[in-house]
């Protein structure tokens, strides 16, 4: 297409005049108001022994599942629209105990990770780890908190002592009344698990002969219908996906294994909570200039280049 | 990132979109002026797209932190986590008649109660907070935000206890979180708890030490536990009460080289009195940091965009006026 020397002067000048009434708009347009979704969370890390199992990975680098759970969960923070709360609480023994209630994640996103980096094995204050109880004391604690978090509990679902299949600890809450998703972190092999000692240091692994292999009811009783010899691996540590899903399915939760993206955990945690619309100021200014630029170039690209407008 | 489409900048002066070819150049008069005028034209069209994809990469001054003198003072909060503390706080013993109603809340969310009003009502204040039970852990570094405050407080009161405490090691902690920090006001530990521990001397010898140098001043609200016992000695002292662990604990608070004083809060009103007597005291000099938010800049570089595209829609339209009287002239 070929145009005239005049019609280009003024298709140039028609251009010129709408870029500058995009960027006065840009400058001047009031900020409208929009409506984001926003949740309240409760983060709960497990700290238990097996968490400290490296068979995790953060930029390429294999980690241990609680370095990864951390740096995971920050990310995640970071990830949360500005007007989400979150709140933060370490699971070790049978319960998890909530250290900070839900606070709006971009105000208090400092001292969310000041807290977070606090993680660590010697806040352990025994040296079990009843993922199912924990799961359920959260439940019992959301209910406290005023609005009701959704629970995002980010474990590897080792349960030691180990669980009866038919004994599963009993859940006397409605599933599904408290929103939650578990985050499985570890990998599919069955590694050894660094052992710590009464102030939280690594001493070694644990040795077969040092853990329970049965659940506490079986190993009791002498008949072999209920006391069922079995591979003694107790003492090894991977993801427990089935029984993570089952635990999921008993409480009501989604069950999210090694997600790989934050903004995919933050997805998940939008589904299931009851979001509440919060309205916030929106400035336009960033789509009126993009366009004033975008015509601008167009006046200037040199199409002399590519055809001919020689007249 | 949207720095690396700078080099359009460029583009103006290798564009000839609207550049009329002559059939001879030396028909065209020479005009010093209209080439001074080009060539701002030119700059000026730069210009106009450097400040819009600068407005575009969000530009601002970064969030600052600046001092400023207030009255106030800073305060690590130790709070009692052990299951003892889940007990009904000043509960009546069970062999008297319950004449007045007691409240059956327990000693935990009593203090937590408290310690929330005793936050909300000093506004400058930088508060910090200790989980202690059977290891004590920094928590909450020393913060001016009050919701992660406050919202570590709500958390301290809800759940059970967990087991045993030590104090020892939440005192240390307490005042290894003042460590290397500039001195900006008075600073105080506040210790709440129903119980004591025996130190050991070398245990007594390095708190002496670490209160000092930090210069702290503490706290203790101790919530009773066993009726008519004081944390100081009587004449009519039931002989029980002479071993106690909170008497000896007691005893060597007193006598710590930096401020110390204990308050007993046997009711609710006393517990109320002792916040409000430390609030009282507390009100001195303080130099707080405050955050100034991030400005953004988009603004100004709006406004050279703007600038530079009104004179160049002038200039345009001024040559397309000046072309259709052109073209009207051919025509006739």
């Amino acid at each position: 297409m070929r145009l005239s020397y005049q019609k280009r002067i003024t298709l140039t000048a028609i251009i010129m005049v709408v870029a500058l009434m995009l960027v006065m708009a840009a400058l001047w347009m009031p900020h409208i108001q929009r409506d984001v979704k926003i949740m309240d969370a409760l983060f709960v890390i497990d700290i238990t022994d097996s968490m400290n199992v490296q068979d995790a990975t953060v930029n390429g680098e294999t980690v241990s599942r609680l370095d990864w759970a951390k740096e995971f969960t920050r990310r995640t923070f970071l990830d949360m629209p500005c007007g989400a709360h979150a709140g933060l609480a370490i699971f070790s023994e049978a319960r998890s105990l909530i250290l900070m209630n839900p606070v709006e994640v971009c105000n208090s996103y400092h001292d969310l990770t000041q807290m977070l980096n606090q993680f660590d094995p010697h806040m352990a204050w025994a040296r079990s780890s009843e993922v199912s109880k924990a799961v359920y004391t959260a439940i019992r604690q959301a209910k406290e908190i005023e609005p009701e978090p959704t629970i995002v509990f980010v474990t590897d679902g080792h349960e030691s002592p180990p669980l009866h299949e038919s004994l599963f600890p009993k859940f006397d809450g409605k599933p599904g009344e408290i929103h939650g998703v578990i985050v499985g972190v570890g990998g599919e092999d069955l590694l050894p698990i660094p052992k710590t000692n009464e102030q939280g240091e690594i001493e070694g692994v644990w040795g077969v002969n040092d853990v329970m292999h049965q659940d506490v009811y079986a190993s009791l009783r002498s008949d072999t219908t209920t006391n069922v010899p079995k591979a003694r691996t107790e003492h090894l540590s991977s993801q427990k996906k089935s029984h993570l899903q089952t635990l999921a399915d008993r409480v009501g939760f989604e069950y999210v294994s090694s997600p790989t993206k934050p903004g995919k955990l933050v997805d998940a945690i939008r589904k299931v909570s009851e979001t509440r619309p919060q309205t916030i100021d929106y400035d336009l200014y960033a789509w009126f200039s993009a366009i004033a630029l975008a015509l601008i170039l167009l006046v200037y690209l040199p199409y002399g280049w590519f055809i001919r407008t020689d007249d | 990132m949207l720095l690396w489409l700078m080099p359009l900048v460029l583009l103006p002066w290798f564009s000839h979109n609207t550049d009329k070819t002559v059939a001879w150049q030396a028909m065209l008069p020479h005009d010093r002026l209209s080439l001074v005028v080009t060539l701002l034209l030119k700059l000026l069209s730069s210009l106009l797209i450097a400040s819009l994809l600068l407005a575009l990469a969000g530009p601002h001054i970064p969030e600052r932190i600046i001092e400023r003198s207030r009255q106030g003072a800073e305060f690590v909060i130790l709070l009692d986590r052990s299951r003892s503390m889940d007990d009904i706080f000043a509960r009546p013993p069970r062999n008297t008649l319950p004449i007045e109603a007691f409240s059956t809340r327990s000693k935990r969310t009593v203090s937590g109660d408290y310690l929330l009003e005793f936050v909300k009502r000093r506004p400058d204040d930088r508060f910090g907070y200790i989980l202690f039970s059977t290891r004590a852990t920094e928590i909450l570094p020393l913060s001016y935000n009050r919701d992660a405050i406050l919202a570590t407080i709500e958390a301290g009161a809800l759940g059970k206890g967990l087991s045993k405490t030590d104090i020892f090691q939440a005192l240390s902690k307490a005042a290894a979180m003042f460590e290397g920090e500039a001195y900006r006001g008075s600073r105080n530990i506040l210790l709440i708890s129903d119980g004591g521990v025996i130190l050991n001397a070398s245990e007594k010898a390095q708190l002496q030490q670490r209160l000092a140098e930090m210069r702290i001043n503490l706290y203790w609200i101790y919530l009773r536990t066993v009726r008519g016992m004081t944390l100081d000695e009587q004449a009519d002292d039931n002989l029980l009460w002479l071993e106690m662990p909170e008497r000896k604990l007691h005893t060597f608070f007193k006598k710590l080289k930096t401020p110390y004083q204990a308050f007993e809060a046997g009711s609710l009103k006393e517990f109320a009195a002792a916040i409000e007597e430390i609030h009282r005291q507390q009100y001195q000099a303080l130099i707080v940091e405050e955050r100034l938010p991030k400005q953004s800049l988009a603004d100004w570089f709006l406004a050279i965009a703007l600038f530079s595209s009104l004179v160049l829609t002038l200039a345009r339209l001024y040559t397309s006026w000046g072309v259709k009287l052109a073209a009207q002239a051919d025509r006739f």
